[in-house]
């Protein structure tokens, strides 16, 4: 890399062959420096497209119902994701999907959605339903998926097994 | 002596964690009450996401950050930044497939394009990007400064993928353990056994980067024999004719 060695055609006389010195490395400066700002800029390609599609999709990844309860003028009947917790009792399961109310602190919304819920979807669990309100002042929600949001609580099956940090059985 | 008993060892005890964590995770913790059996995945992926983003990238960047400082400025840190960041790409990657494989179940979805997953998707295509400035570089100076303060500045995005899920909202769940207000979401035989995956991956993490050092400084051994060795036969050539 430093050095640079000739071929046996590059040699034409013996005091060439001699001279075994080191020569002056090949001038790679412009060189690195064209690649470097080639990597970055198509690394900077690479995130503009990542961020867009985050930005796209929103950084707040839904609206929760309680927000869409207090403006829900504001929502219309545009696409959103809707995130609420599954009110228990309410669930029914068709051939097509399933209906239930999701609730926030302040109210509830009737989910009417098409499509198999995933494995995890069940009473009491915050869901993130993405769909529409069927009309500009209506409280039901036409939902095409629903995604399950499970907290960040992890509770043994057996309870038995598992005490909280005051000593009661979780 | 000591030194190289702990470094003989280290490996085997690296696998024993590694099995205690599996046979723990796999079949004596209980599964979940909501998650059932999908949350044994919490023995593997936070664990992996741990190395990824504090452990590997925390090491790559600490070890730029040294490099770039005058008084501890040496190959050994740009080695080591190197080595980390290459084993932080496999950590990353590994972290968005188990994360996928843990999402389609539990979310319904392989993929969404929230805060959490776009910064962490983002953080690999940084550490993709430091490992091309590196190979974009062929003077061994300029890489190491170049990719040092790159390594230094892109590691700003750990902080970001922390908080994502406190900054915004997001269908990632949020924290278990480093929560805001410092309780545990985990406890009892869940919570002993996600501390020995975490710290049967932070040794493995280890135990990598120890090989793949040493792979590194026999590369360049060989590099630089091979080039005593043309020099020596140029002068033999040389002496010859």
């Amino acid at each position: 890399m430093f050095f640079q060695f000739g071929g046996e055609d590059d040699v034409s006389d013996a005091d060439a062959i001699n001279e075994l010195s080191p020569v002056a490395p090949p001038v790679t400066k412009k060189r690195n420096r064209t690649r470097s700002i080639g990597v970055l800029v198509v690394l900077l390609l690479a995130i503009v497209a990542l961020l867009s599609q985050g930005i796209l999709h929103s950084l707040n990844y839904f609206e929760t119902v309680d927000q869409v309860l207090a403006n829900r003028a504001s929502f219309g009947t545009e696409i959103m994701r809707l995130e609420g917790v599954v009110k228990p009792g309410t669930i029914i399961r068709t051939s097509t999907g399933a209906s239930f109310y999701v609730t926030g602190s302040k109210g509830e919304v009737f989910v009417k959605s098409h499509g198999t819920p995933p494995q995890l979807f069940q009473a009491n669990i915050p869901v993130v339903v993405v769909g529409h309100f069927t009309t500009k002042s209506s409280m039901n929600f036409d939902g095409t998926q629903i995604m399950v949001k499970h907290t960040a609580s992890y509770i043994a099956k057996n309870p038995s097994r598992v005490k909280a940090p005051n000593g009661t059985v979780r | 002596m000591m030194k190289q008993l702990s470094q003989r060892l280290f490996g085997p005890l690296t696998l024993t964690a590694m099995g205690v964590n599996l046979v723990l995770g796999l079949w004596i913790v209980p599964p979940d009450k909501v998650q059932g059996e999908l949350a044994r995945l919490v023995y593997i992926h936070p664990s992996v996401a741990w190395v990824a983003l504090y452990v590997s990238f925390g090491t790559a960047a600490i070890s730029s950050a040294l490099y770039l400082w005058k008084r501890t400025r040496s190959v050994v840190m740009d080695r080591v930044a190197h080595c980390a960041m290459e084993v932080s790409v496999v950590f990353i990657a590994l972290t968005l497939i188990t994360g996928s494989i843990w999402g389609r179940p539990a979310w319904g979805v392989w993929w969404v394009w929230d805060a959490r997953l776009t910064s962490s998707a983002i953080l690999g295509v940084l550490a993709l990007g430091y490992l091309a400035l590196r190979r974009a570089n062929d003077d061994p100076q300029l890489r190491a400064r170049r990719s040092a303060v790159f390594g230094v500045l892109i590691a700003i995005n750990v902080p970001i993928i922390h908080f994502s899920v406190q900054w915004w909202k997001t269908l990632h769940q949020g924290a278990t353990v480093f929560t805001s207000n410092r309780t545990l979401l985990i406890h009892g035989i869940q919570a002993w056994t996600l501390l020995i995956s975490f710290i049967a991956f932070t040794m493995l993490f280890f135990w990598i980067l120890r090989y793949r050092y040493r792979l590194e400084v026999l590369r360049e051994n060989i590099a630089g024999a091979s080039l005593e060795e043309a020099l020596s036969a140029r002068r033999r050539e040389g002496a010859q004719s």
